[in-house]
């Protein structure tokens, strides 16, 4: 029986090792030769918000700074409370979104980025953080269907769906349910009554298979994806303007910013175009490429880094 | 307490128990993914511990499968059976499925090699044949043991259907899933309330359906009642 317990405590030994080995990170970074800040950022749920908070972030790992990343951290209702909190320090914002998110819906934001990003920051004050200058970046929900489907209900703007809603089911993130831009957007601006509606995710793989697999008719996603031709979707055109400015804005906490953060993202933005974003998320999403190095491979095309 | 106070004025809100997205709905399909998964399950572990147990051999081979079994990943599984089979229910189930697997492989090896083997004996003494042995014999004072590991087995898939509202399937997760999307604490606690009980409801109409089906004259016998969830076999 020795031999049991020696070979038990072998095991137990080995066991515990593979869990720590698989817990270490990739250490990596810049090396600390000053004492700047640590900060947190965190993205949304979809591949693009990843590789925005990576271009942000890895700007300022190159002057120096620690950051601490939350990648996917979830949609607006998890991540805005937690920058109010100061459990996060940033993180990548859209115009529009964000004000009416933040103002309850009262349908402020308009279709220039200037001036709903200084709307925004009446309400970003409250709460001890601001949005810096908007970029010209555009990424606005869009609503896709198949061009099968396209062709059955002769579909080419978001107004035609007012007849024919009522026999199509809506896919889109939970949340879509209950925002402004989604669903009851639809509604009240487009009088599109769906039938169902069905939670997915944010314009990521479940949007795509059940659209293509014809579990939804129509779905959101987002008008800066790479691939939405490459599947056949065909987007509606929103012509009485639902979706107002989404324009990228990096959005921060007052306590941590500095001139030298607040001079950095507003080149950042200024460099970032929907072009950009398009090219990019058509890498992550088709070509599979990691947002890490999209990122990196951006901000070096940029002079960012070297 | 206000908390609560929303709770409970969520459930008394008519509008959450009617349509596709009603309770009545969503506890049905969770009933539905869960009962499929477990009967698959059966099918599939019932005659290899049985069979095994009656012939008292390959048991340790089948425990120790059975024990890898039940350190996999369900959500693993559910991910990567989603790349293979797409947007339906199969993912849930064949995750699900093996989850409920060891458990009852588990049972019922048990449950039927520890029949008394003296009993055995005597029912191959007075002549009867194998399947005799195996179906008049030991599956009736395997029963209990066997009932157990299944009840097991259905307790573990309802917890864990909620994993179907992972890849947009329905089911009581689909409450909790979209009250986080959504920020509605309300409907996540509502929703993990409802998989809670019917967990315990299943729980128990599997224990009253242990007492049913246990033979009367093994019923005062302690090893009839020790039937409490699952066996660990020693294995040295």
């Amino acid at each position: 029986m020795r031999s049991f317990k020696f070979q038990a405590f072998l095991m137990t030994i080995l066991g515990l090792s593979l869990i720590a080995s698989a817990c270490g990170t990739s250490g990596g970074g810049s090396p600390s030769t000053t004492t700047k800040e640590t900060l947190t950022f965190a993205g949304f749920n979809f591949s693009e918000s990843t590789i925005l908070m990576d271009i942000y972030g890895k700007a300022l790992e190159a002057k120096g700074y620690k950051i601490n990343y939350k990648a996917n951290l979830g949609s607006r209702e998890v991540v805005e409370p937690a920058l109010a909190s100061g459990q996060i320090d940033f993180y990548p914002g859209y115009a529009a979104t964000d004000l009416e998110f933040i103002n309850k819906g009262k349908g402020e934001a308009t279709g220039d980025p200037q001036a709903t990003t200084a709307k925004l920051n009446t309400y970003l004050s409250a709460i001890g953080a601001k949005a810096l200058d908007p970029s010209p970046a555009l990424d606005a929900n869009a609503f896709a269907v198949t061009k099968a489907t396209a062709a059955k209900y002769s579909l080419t703007k978001l107004s035609d769906l007012a007849p024919v809603a009522g026999r199509m089911v809506l896919g889109g993130p939970p949340e879509c349910a209950t925002r402004p831009y989604c669903q009851p957007g639809l509604k009240s601006v487009y009088g599109a009554n769906f039938k169902d509606f069905k939670a997915l995710d944010a314009d990521g793989p479940l949007t795509r298979a059940a659209l293509s697999g014809g579990q939804v008719d129509i779905a959101l996603v987002f008008s800066s994806d790479g691939d939405l031709d490459s599947r056949g979707y065909v987007v509606l055109d929103d012509d009485k303007h639902l979706e107002a400015a989404d324009n990228v804005v990096p959005i921060i906490r007052t306590k941590v910013l500095n001139s030298e953060i607040t001079s950095i993202f507003n080149k950042i933005s200024a460099a970032l175009n929907t072009t950009d974003l398009r090219a990019m998320n058509k890498s992550a999403g088709i070509d599979h490429v990691d947002p890490d190095t999209l990122a990196a491979t951006w901000l070096k095309q940029h002079g960012f880094t070297s | 307490m206000v908390f609560l106070g929303q709770v409970i004025a969520w459930f008394l809100n008519p509008a959450h128990w009617t349509g596709s997205h009603g309770v009545p709905t969503r506890v049905l399909e969770h009933l539905q993914i869960s009962g499929i998964a477990v009967g698959a399950a059966l099918v599939i572990a019932l005659p290899i511990g049985i069979a095994l147990g009656h012939w008292g051999r390959g048991g340790l081979l089948a425990i120790n499968v059975s024990n890898v079994g039940r350190a996999l990943p369900s959500f693993g599984i559910l991910v990567i059976a989603f790349e293979v089979f797409g947007l339906n229910n199969t993912p849930v189930l064949v995750a699900l499925t093996l989850l409920a697997i060891p458990p009852v492989v588990t049972n019922s090896f048990i449950a039927v090699r520890d029949v008394d083997p003296e009993l055995r004996d005597a029912a191959r003494g007075m002549g009867m044949r194998e399947r005799r042995v195996l179906f008049e014999v030991e599956l009736p004072l395997a029963l209990p043991l066997i009932m157990a590991g299944i009840r097991t087995a259905a307790v573990q898939v309802v917890a864990t259907a909620t994993l179907a509202a992972l890849i947009a399937g329905g089911g009581l997760g689909r409450y909790i899933l979209d009250g986080l999307g959504q920020r509605d604490d309300v409907q996540v606690f509502a929703g993990a309330a409802l998989v809670a009980l019917l967990a315990m409801a299943v729980e128990l109409a599997f224990s009253g359906l242990e007492q049913i089906v246990t033979p009367r004259g093994i019923k005062g016998n302690p090893v009839g009642r020790m039937a409490v969830g699952v066996v660990e076999p020693r294995l040295f």
